[in-house]
C-alpha cells in the first residue's frame, strides 16, 4: 500500500539515527555507566562527562515552559471562542497562529538581545523580593541569562502551537453540544469547562507538542539560559539544558577524549526521556478519544 | 465584495510564488549563476567555477571573509566559503573530507600531525589578541593594569573585590571602588579560553596549575553566584556590558568595536602593555623563530612560545591562528586554486587587515608560499 | 419561582473567568508584539541606508567596513531550503497522518505515530548531524540537499501532528455520511475529510515552511554557508538567511549586526505576508 512506504521512510531513519547515536554513546555508557547520568561533574579535561544539571535544566526549563503556555493558550481558547466578538476573535486567532511559525532566529535574536535585561528588572528582582521564601525564587537575579529566561522564552515560543492545536479542536466540537448546553442556560464559562473536558486528548496532545519543542529548541535557549553547569534548585541561576550542552561543547568537541561521544550519548538520553513521555501522553490520549466522537 | 477580495489576494499571491519559483529554478537550472562580481547575476566566464570550501575558527571568521570578498573579486571562476564551526569541528570535518581548508586557532596536536604526517601542512596566517574587558561605573575610560596573578586569583575566586590591595598596588592612581567582582568566562569551549587560561599558567604557573588550562576548564570561581559563562565572545561582551562591576576576555575586535574598556596587561619583561597592531607584531617576532621551517612540519608546541613570550614591547595575550591544508587535492583546478588563494593572503592580505588583527611578519608569510608551491608540485602543475 | 436578585454566583464567575481570560490573552499576546517592533525597528534602519532592492540581492559586506551590502545569495538558498524541504516534508506528512487517523488502532501507525513524535524532542542541531553523517560525508561536501533533509527532519513531526490533529477532529458523521453514500474508505478519505479539514491542513504546509525559514542548527553541518557568491546548484554549498542572521549576529562589527537585523526584518515579512495572505484566503467548514 501506498502508505507504508513514507511509513518504511521514517523507520529507516530511525534505524540510521540510532545506529549513529548508540555507535557514539555506547563507549559511554560503558565506561561511565549510571554515574553520566548522575553525575554533576562536566570536565572535559579529566574525561569526566555528568550530565544531570543539564537533564535537570532541560526538565526544569521545559515545564516551566509548559507551566506558563498551558494556561495562556487555554485562556486565549475560552476567550476568543466564548466572550471575544468574532470578528476581532478570527483576527487574534490567525494572528497567534502565524506567531508560532515566526522563524526561531529572530525569537532568539530578541531574546538573546532584548529579553534578558526586561524579565530581570521587571520580573525576577521583584518575584525574589517578595516571593523569595519559596525555593525556585531563592537566589538573587544577578544577571538577566538564567533558567528563568529560557523557560519564558520558550512559553513564548509554543504557546501557539498549543494554541493553535485546542483552538481548532474547539471550534470543531459539532454544533449540538454547544445548543444543548445553551438550552440549559449554561453560562459561557460552563460551555468552555464542558468542551474542554471534551478535548482533553487535543490538550494532551498540544501539551505534548510544546513539550518536546522546548526540550529540542537549541539556538534560543543557547543563547539565554547562561551556559553555566549549575543544578536548577533555583530559577534565577545561570544554567543548562541538554540542547544548549550539545550546542556549546559541538564545535570544539573533536578536541578531547571522548566529548563527542558524551554529546551524543547525552542527546540519546533526551530522546529516550522524551519517547518514554510520548508514549504515556499517547496512551492517554487513545483512552479519551475512543470516548469522544 | 469579500469573495472578490479573496479572490485577488489569491491570485497575487500565487502569481508571487510562481514568480519566485521561476527565479528559483532559472538560476540552478541553466546553469547562469553569480559571478565573482558583486551586484548582479552574471553567466560564469569559464566552464563551471571551483569552489573552495573554508571553514573553522570563529576567531579569524571576519579577517577571512573580508578576504574571501576580495580575491573572488579578482578571481572570478573560483567561488570561496568559509563555515564559523570553531577549530574542533573545522578539523575534525577536514578530516572527514568536507572542507578543503581548514581554519583552527590552535595547531594540529602532535599525534594528529605524525598521523598525517606528509599529508598535511599548516600555516599561521594571522595574529590575535584576546584583551581584558571590565565594566566599573565611573572608570570605564580609565586603562587598569593586571598581571597574570592577579587575573589567575581573581578567576580562582580567591580575589572577590576590585579594591583588593593586589589590584590596587598595580594602579596606584586610580580609586577602585569596593564592590564585588562579576566574573565572566567562556560558557563554550573556545580557542580564546584556551590562550587566556595558558597565559594564566605561564604568567602564574603555582596559582593556576596546568589541570585548569583548556578550552573548557572548570573555572572556580564559577559556583560562586557572582560569575556567568557567556556564550562565544559576544555572549562574554553583552554580559560584561550589561553588569556593572564585571571583568570578562573577549577577542581584541570586540573591545574595539564595542567602545570596551582594555586593560593594559603585565608581560614577561614586566612592562604594562596593551594591544596594538605593533605590540602584537612584536610578540610575534620573537616567537617566530620558534615556528618549524616549513609547512610539512610540527607546529603542535607553537603557541607555547607566542602566549607570554619575551619582548619588552609585546602584547603577552596573543596567538597564531593557523590554515590546515592538503597536499593532495582531489583535482588540479581545486590544487590551483587554493594555492592561488594562498599566494593572494601571502601576498595582498598584509593590504587588507581589519580591526582586531595583525598580519604575521614576513618570514612567516613565506610559510604560505612554499605551503601553494607543494600543492602544485603535487597535482604535478 | 425563583426570586431574581440580579446578580447570580454563576453571572459573577462568568464576569471573573471572562476578565481573566481577556488578561491572560492581551498579556500573552504583548511578547509577540514587542518581538515584532524590535525586528521592525532595527530591521528597517538597518535596510533603509542601502534601499530594499539593494538589500536582496547584494552581497554581504565585508566585515568592519562602513557599507551595508545585502543578502541576497542567502535569500535565494532560503527560497531553494525552503521549497526542496516543503516538497519532501509535506507529502511524507499527509501519508503519515492519514495512516495514523484512518488506522487509529494499529500496532503499526500507533508506534509510528510515537516515533514521529518522538522526533520533536530531536535536538535540532542533532538532526544536522545525522544527515551530515549519511549525506554530506558521502558527498563529500555540504549542499543545499542535505541541509533541505536537514530541515524535514525538523518539520516532519510538526507538519504530521498538525495533520493529524485536523483531519482527526473531523467529526465522524462526516465520514458516515460518505460511508452512507458508498464511498471507499479511501475515498471517504479523500474526498470528504480532506476538503473539510483544508484549512488546518494548509496552516499544518505553512508551519513546515516556517520551520524551514527560520531553523539554523539542522544547518550548521550540511549547508555550508556560501554566503559571498550566489550558488548555481543544489549539491553545492550555499547559504540560508537564518544562518547569515545567527553567524552575523555574533560577530563585533556593526555593519554586520545591522545586515543580521536588516535579514530578520526581511524573514519576518516574508513570513508574516505570507501566512497572512494565506489565513485570509482559506476557509474552514463550520461543524
Amino acid at each position: 500500500m501506498t502508505l507504508l512506504a513514507p511509513s518504511a521512510l521514517v523507520i529507516a531513519f530511525y534505524v540510521l539515527l540510532v545506529r549513529l547515536l548508540a555507535g557514539y554513546s555506547i563507549p559511554v555508557f560503558r565506561r561511565y555507566g549510571a554515574s553520566f547520568v548522575l553525575s554533576s561533574v562536566w570536565n572535559p579535561g579529566s574525561a569526566s562527562y555528568g550530565i544531570l544539571p543539564a537533564l535537570m535544566g532541560t526538565a526544569v526549563t521545559s515545564v516551566l515552559a509548559a507551566a506558563i503556555a498551558l494556561p495562556v493558550s487555554l485562556s486565549m481558547v475560552v476567550f476568543l471562542n466564548e466572550y471575544c466578538p468574532s470578528i476581532v476573535a478570527r483576527v487574534v486567532a490567525s494572528v497567534t497562529t502565524v506567531m508560532g511559525g515566526l522563524p526561531s532566529i529572530v525569537y532568539g535574536l530578541w531574546g538573546a538581545l532584548v529579553l534578558p535585561e526586561l524579565l530581570r528588572s521587571y520580573v525576577m528582582v521583584p518575584l525574589h523580593k517578595y516571593l523569595g521564601f519559596l525555593p525556585p525564587f531563592s537566589c538573587a537575579p544577578v544577571s538577566g541569562w538564567t533558567f528563568f529566561t529560557a523557560g519564558v522564552l520558550l512559553a513564548i515560543m509554543i504557546t501557539p502551537y498549543m494554541f493553535s492545536l485546542v483552538h481548532e479542536a474547539y471550534a470543531s466540537v459539532p454544533r449540538k453540544y454547544r445548543e444543548a448546553l445553551l438550552a440549559i442556560s449554561a453560562r459561557p464559562y460552563v460551555i468552555a469547562r464542558e468542551f474542554i473536558k471534551m478535548l482533553w486528548p487535543a490538550v494532551i496532545g498540544a501539551l505534548l507538542l510544546g513539550l518536546g519543542r522546548a526540550a529540542g529548541e537549541t539556538i534560543a535557549v543557547s543563547l539565554v539560559v547562561g551556559n553555566v553547569n549549575a543544578v536548577p534548585y533555583c530559577l534565577f541561576l545561570p544554567g543548562q539544558t541538554i540542547s544548549s550542552l550539545i550546542a556549546n561543547n559541538f564545535p570544539e568537541a573533536s578536541s578531547y577524549p571522548l566529548m563527542l561521544n558524551a554529546l551524543y550519548a547525552a542527546a540519546s538520553v533526551l530522546l529516550v526521556v522524551g519517547m518514554v513521555l510520548n508514549i504515556a501522553g499517547l496512551a492517554l490520549m487513545s483512552r479519551w478519544r475512543s470516548i469522544t466522537g | 465584495m469579500r469573495d472578490a477580495l479573496r479572490i485577488v489576494v489569491a491570485v497575487i499571491t500565487a502569481l508571487i510564488i510562481v514568480g519566485i519559483a521561476a527565479a528559483v529554478a532559472s538560476v540552478f537550472g541553466s546553469g547562469i549563476g553569480g559571478g565573482g562580481n558583486s551586484r548582479t547575476l552574471k553567466p560564469a566566464t569559464t566552464s563551471s567555477p571551483t569552489y573552495v570550501k573554508m571553514g573553522g575558527a570563529t576567531f579569524p571568521a571576519p579577517q577571512y571573509l573580508a578576504w574571501i570578498k576580495s580575491f573572488m573579486r579578482e578571481h572570478p571562476s573560483i567561488r570561496v566559503s568559509y563555515e564559523l564551526l570553531g577549530s574542533g569541528a573545522g578539523v575534525s570535518r577536514f578530516f572527514d573530507g568536507t572542507l578543503d581548508v581548514a581554519g583552527s586557532d590552535p595547531p594540529l596536536p602532535h599525534d594528529v600531525w605524525v598521523k598525517h604526517e606528509g599529508k598535511v601542512m599548516q600555516v599561521p596566517t594571522l595574529v590575535g589578541a584576546v584583551v581584558v574587558t571590565y565594566n566599573i561605573p565611573g572608570l570605564n575610560h580609565v586603562t587598569l593594569n593586571l598581571s597574570g596573578k592577579v587575573l589567575a586569583l581573581i578567576y580562582k575566586g580567591v580575589i572577590k573585590y576590585w579594591d583588593d590591595p593586589r589590584i590596587q598596588e598595580l594602579n596606584p592612581a586610580v580609586k577602585l571602588p569596593h564592590h564585588e567582582i562579576f566574573v565572566v568566562f567562556r560558557a563554550d569551549a573556545s580557542g580564546t579560553q584556551l590562550i587566556f587560561t595558558t597565559f594564566l599558567h605561564k604568567a602564574a604557573p603555582s596559582t593556576w596549575p596546568s589541570t585548569l588550562v583548556g578550552k573548557a576548564p572548570a573555572f572556580p570561581v564559577a559556583g560562586s553566584g557572582r560569575a556567568a559563562g557567556g556564550k562565544g565572545n559576544p555572549g562574554v561582551a553583552n554580559l560584561v556590558m550589561s553588569n556593572p562591576y564585571s571583568i570578562g576576555f573577549v577577542e581584541w575586535s570586540y573591545a574595539l568595536e564595542n567602545n570596551m574598556s582594555i586593560a593594559a596587561i603585565e608581560n614577561a619583561a614586566g612592562n604594562f602593555v596593551k594591544p596594538s597592531t605593533e605590540s602584537l607584531i612584536s610578540a610575534a617576532r620573537s616567537a617566530a623563530k620558534h615556528l618549524p621551517r616549513t609547512p610539512l612540519g610540527d607546529f603542535s608546541k607553537d603557541e607555547e612560545y607566542i602566549i607570554y613570550p619575551g619582548g619588552k614591547d609585546a602584547y603577552p595575550l596573543v596567538a597564531w591562528t593557523h590554515l590546515v591544508i592538503r597536499v593532495n587535492y582531489e583535482s588540479q583546478a581545486k590544487a590551483r586554486a587554493v594555492a592561488a588563494l594562498l599566494k593572494w593572503i601571502a601576498e595582498k592580505g598584509e593590504l587588507n587587515i581589519i580591526p582586531g588583527y595583525a598580519p604575521v611578519p614576513e618570514n612567516v608569510r613565506q610559510l604560505m608560499v612554499e605551503a601553494a608551491n607543494n600543492i602544485l608540485h603535487a597535482a604535478g602543475s | 419561582m425563583e426570586v431574581d436578585y440580579g446578580v447570580s454566583a454563576s453571572k459573577v464567575i462568568n464576569w471573573f473567568v471572562a476578565g481573566i481570560t481577556c488578561l491572560v490573552t492581551v498579556l500573552g499576546l504583548m511578547p509577540y508584539a514587542l518581538i515584532v517592533t524590535s525586528t521592525v525597528e532595527r530591521g528597517v534602519k538597518a535596510i533603509a541606508t542601502v534601499g530594499i532592492l539593494k538589500f536582496l540581492t547584494a552581497l554581504p559586506p565585508s566585515p568592519g567596513t562602513k557599507g551595508l551590502g545585502g543578502v541576497g545569495p542567502s535569500l535565494l538558498g532560503t527560497l531553494a531550503l525552503t521549497a526542496l524541504s516543503t516538497l519532501m516534508g509535506v507529502p511524507l506528512a499527509f501519508a503519515l497522518a492519514m495512516l495514523v487517523t484512518e488506522f487509529p488502532h494499529n500496532i503499526v501507525s500507533r508506534s509510528l505515530r510515537a516515533l514521529v513524535k518522538g522526533l520533536l524532542e530531536l535536538p535540532t542541531i542533532l538532526a544536522g548531524m545525522v544527515v551530515y553523517s549519511l549525506v554530506v560525508i558521502p558527498m563529500g561536501t555540504p549542499s543545499i540537499f542535505a541541509g533541505a533533509l536537514a530541515l524535514t527532519v525538523v518539520m516532519l513531526p510538526y507538519v504530521t501532528t498538525y495533520f493529524e490533529t485536523y483531519l482527526g477532529s473531523v467529526p465522524k458523521i462526516y465520514r458516515e455520511a460518505g460511508y452512507a453514500i458508498g464511498l471507499s474508505k479511501a475515498g471517504v478519505a479523500l474526498r470528504v475529510v480532506v476538503p473539510i479539514a483544508k484549512k488546518g491542513l494548509i496552516v499544518g504546509v505553512l508551519v513546515g515552511v516556517s520551520r524551514a525559514l527560520g531553523e539554523t542548527a539542522p544547518l550548521l553541518f550540511t549547508l555550508g554557508a556560501a554566503r559571498y557568491y550566489y550558488p548555481t546548484s543544489i549539491t553545492g554549498p550555499g547559504d540560508s538567511v537564518s544562518l547569515l542572521i545567527y553567524n552575523f549576529a555574533m560577530m563585533p562589527y556593526p555593519n554586520l549586526r545591522a545586515v543580521a537585523w536588516g535579514a530578520a526584518l526581511v524573514l519576518l515579512a516574508s513570513y508574516l505576508i505570507v501566512s497572512l495572505a494565506v489565513q485570509l484566503c482559506v476557509r474552514g467548514v463550520e461543524a
